[in-house]
């Protein structure tokens, strides 16, 4: 259910600080990846990328020796992909530049803005569509706050019970 | 996908509770974390609602153990 799946049918993985994408349809299999970096790419876990695993810059390594597109990454910080030298051969700027534009935050106006409060709920605002329970209900120009620490009695919404259990997040 | 139609009130976001599971949050959005100093408009992210995961605010699956 974690398995993140875009709508191109690619996969992907973020950390704090990159992103990486994954395109089965072009792997071939030469296994660079989990001979390299078992921790973060082992093929008999699900999701099979662990962005937890490894060091960011390890993880860009191990990336960068992947033969084909299956795997690219790019850093969350669009300033700075806009630097990257093409010795990174697996940043998405040389192996797949159709992502770029997909994360240009400039050409997307409006966005949701998603605020993960200090020790609180994530507050969401913006028009969005809300799935819950098997309902979809549109949300217009309101906002949502939704509980993350676990111990609301109003699931999924937060009822300030975050403050009674002193959460830390 | 392209928004070919941009008005005022188009849901530029799907948010999915998902049961047993983390916040899935898919689109146009931009996500600010106050407290860790994140900023991530990567268009699609699995937010925690159990309150354990390790990698706060994303889910690491910490739910189900």
């Amino acid at each position: 259910m974690e398995r993140e799946k875009s709508f191109s049918g690619n996969r992907k993985y973020s950390n704090k600080e990159i992103t990486v994408y994954w395109k089965p349809s072009a792997c071939v299999h030469a296994s660079y990846c989990y001979r390299e970096l078992i921790e973060v790419f082992d093929p008999s876990s699900r999701p099979w990328v662990d962005m937890n695993g490894a060091p960011t810059a390890r993880i860009i390594e191990t990336v960068n020796m992947c033969p084909t597109e299956a795997l690219t990454w790019k850093w969350n910080d669009e300033e700075r992909n806009k630097t990257v030298g093409n010795d990174q051969t697996n940043h998405i700027k040389f192996r797949r530049p159709e992502l770029i534009e997909e994360s240009t935050p400039e050409s997307k106006e409006n966005p949701v803005s998603v605020k993960i409060m200090a020790d609180g709920p994530v507050v969401i605002k913006g028009n969005f569509t809300l799935i819950y329970s098997g309902n979809n209900k549109e949300i217009n120009e309101s906002l949502i706050s939704i509980c993350r620490c676990g111990a609301s009695d109003h699931m999924p919404f937060c009822d300030g019970k975050h403050r009674h259990i002193g959460f830390n997040g | 996908m392209n928004m070919e139609e941009k008005k005022e009130n188009k849901s530029q976001a799907v948010v999915e509770v998902i049961d047993s599971g983390p916040l899935k949050i898919s689109g146009n959005l931009l996500l600010k974390d106050l407290k860790k100093d994140i900023t991530d408009n990567s268009g699609e992210v699995y937010l925690c609602r159990c309150g354990r995961s390790g990698n706060k605010p994303y889910c690491d699956r910490s739910h189900k153990k």
